[in-house]
């Protein structure tokens, strides 16, 4: 099968310091890949090396076996960058067709419009007259104009609404749907849970896991209440209790894997357990990942 | 090709629909022309060729600011609004937006010309030889590309405030001693020394030697030749130096 993306020991240095680290990882067709990370973690600048818009330090990238500069791959990609800037002056309608004219098999131009969401007069009137959320629409409708095997979207829903997250995410949904591939980087842990098939998780400028999205939230969010028990140890009644994962022993201590460590404890308390010497250990998500923005707030 | 042909169409409508590119390049000239030969007196002795000797001071006029200021300052735009990023993502070649840009530019340029040109025979009534228009029509389009390539000097500055505010400045210095405004001989000494290495002179020099049957002098295509690859070497060596990062 095609490899979309590989990307080997990118590494880039800006000043002395290392904004990516040795970064390697391949992409196949229709993956649905997120790069999530706190601030700060590299991921705008593996995404800007990935596209031939920053040179690497060291380390290759390759698109469709191809230099991301070359005219073919850009005939097949298509990118949302962080920053949305759209070309003034010109109308909607004008600026979509104009976009359709840089690819060999563009989209229809019903299509094009049907991504920006708008109609009749609306599209006749010029960019610079659009609020920041037409704007967004459009850029997205220009990143798909070349109907593209690959999309990158930066960021993509920074400053959006709920509402237009939702249908932005549908629209993306559709794309994947077509055996395309995509990939998008965002600090918004339940995002990347429920738009990606796979998690690159990075954190100050390196790769720090790779997997599936249920496996890199249980390596974030696992957390555990840990305790000594006297007399017989009733693994199967734990395992019964609400919000419990996993009861292991380890050390002469009992230790309970769960997501909410405060509910595990009220119940242990009210059915009044021999325990003694509880600690509350908030497992593997480590201090850089609080960072991360769990859940995404209606903003 | 097809690319590049609707890619200059775009740039030429762009750069119409400009509020500041009509009231600058094609209204504010028209309307110091019509103050400096209608409701002045400037007490010239020879009216008539001084209509069409500043009949070409504005045409020049014109074309230098909109190849400065027109064309540098969206490429700042664009540039510090991620859109030159976005192009660079896109099929479109950069030669063939930078192409665009220049070809558009200059498209603009020629209908500058006719307009202002129509101007001078609407309103005075200026008269030349169809050799005349042309070539000095001609020399206009031609020796803007010194000020083009300036335009692009000043589309490697940061911020559009910067690059409008500078490029203002230079526009309105080189057209005053450039003897564009005024007659080159009523300025200061001094300024009229200064003037004669700068090439806004010589830009209307040309033109003024067309209207008076000469061929414009070796000297100003000289100067302007130098101008132009000093603007050219200028901005590619700074816009490697950005680009290095």
């Amino acid at each position: 099968m095609e490899t979309i993306v590989e990307i080997n020991n990118l590494t880039k240095e800006f000043k002395g310091k290392r904004a990516v680290e040795d970064v390697s990882f391949s992409i196949k067709p229709g993956e649905v890949v997120a790069i999530l990370g706190p601030n700060g973690a590299g991921k705008s600048t593996a995404i800007l090396m990935m596209l031939g818009l920053l040179h690497p330090t060291s380390g290759t990238v390759s698109l469709f076996n191809q230099k991301p500069q070359e005219q073919k791959v850009r005939e097949r990609i298509g990118v949302m960058l962080q920053q949305v800037s759209i070309m003034d002056a010109l109308k909607v309608k004008e600026l979509l067709a104009l976009f359709r004219s840089y690819y060999p098999t563009p989209l229809s131009m019903e299509e094009m419009i049907r991504l920006t969401g708008m109609q009749g007069s609306e599209l006749n009137r010029r960019t610079d007259k659009l609020s920041g959320g037409q704007k967004r629409r459009v850029s997205f409708a220009l990143a798909m104009a070349g109907n593209p095997d690959l999309v990158f979207f930066d960021e993509p829903t920074v400053g959006m609404d709920s509402t237009a997250r939702k249908q932005f995410w549908e629209k993306v949904r559709q794309h994947a749907n077509a055996g395309k591939t995509v990939l998008f980087s965002t600090h918004y842990l339940q995002e990347a849970d429920d738009v990606a098939t796979r998690i690159l998780l990075f954190n100050e400028g390196k790769l720090v896991a790779d997997g599936s999205p249920a496996s890199i939230k249980q390596r974030l969010l696992k957390k555990a209440v840990s305790f000594k028990m006297d007399g017989h140890f009733p693994k199967e009644q734990f395992l019964a209790m609400e919000h419990i994962s996993d009861v292991s022993e380890e050390k002469g201590r009992i230790v309970i894997q769960t997501e909410d460590t405060d509910r595990v404890l009220s119940s242990l308390f009210s059915i009044e357990m021999p325990i003694s010497d509880i600690a509350i250990d908030k497992g593997r998500l480590e201090d850089a990942f609080e960072q991360l923005t769990v859940e995404q707030g209606v903003s | 090709m097809i690319m590049l042909l609707n890619e200059c169409k775009i740039e030429m409508i762009r750069i119409f629909r400009n509020p500041y590119f009509v009231f600058w390049s094609l209204l504010m000239p028209i309307i110091f022309y019509f103050i400096f030969t209608k409701v002045v007196d400037t007490g010239v002795d020879d009216q008539e060729l001084w209509n069409k000797h500043f009949l070409m001071s504005i045409a020049v006029f014109s074309v230098m600011g909109s190849a400065i200021m027109t064309l540098g300052i969206r490429v700042v735009q664009e540039r510090s609004e991620g859109w030159t990023t976005w192009i660079k993502v896109t099929p479109l070649p950069s030669s063939s937006y930078f192409i665009a840009k220049m070809v558009g530019q200059s498209a603009v340029h020629v209908f500058s010309i006719i307009v202002i040109f129509i101007a001078g025979i609407i309103l005075n009534g200026v008269s030349m030889t169809f050799v005349e228009w042309v070539s000095s029509a001609a020399w206009i389009l031609i020796a803007s590309f010194p000020f083009l390539a300036l335009g692009v000097l000043v589309g490697t500055m940061k911020r559009v405030d910067t690059a409008s505010g500078i490029s203002n400045i230079i526009y309105l210095a080189l057209a005053i001693t450039g003897g564009l405004w005024m007659p080159m001989e009523i300025l200061p000494k001094t300024i009229q020394l200064i003037g004669s290495w700068l090439p806004a002179y010589h830009y209307g020099n040309g033109a003024w030697g067309i209207i008076r049957g000469q061929f414009p002098e070796f000297k100003s295509i000289a100067i302007l030749t130098v101008y132009l690859l000093l603007f050219m070497v200028l901005s590619i060596y700074i816009r490697r130096k950005q680009e290095a990062v």
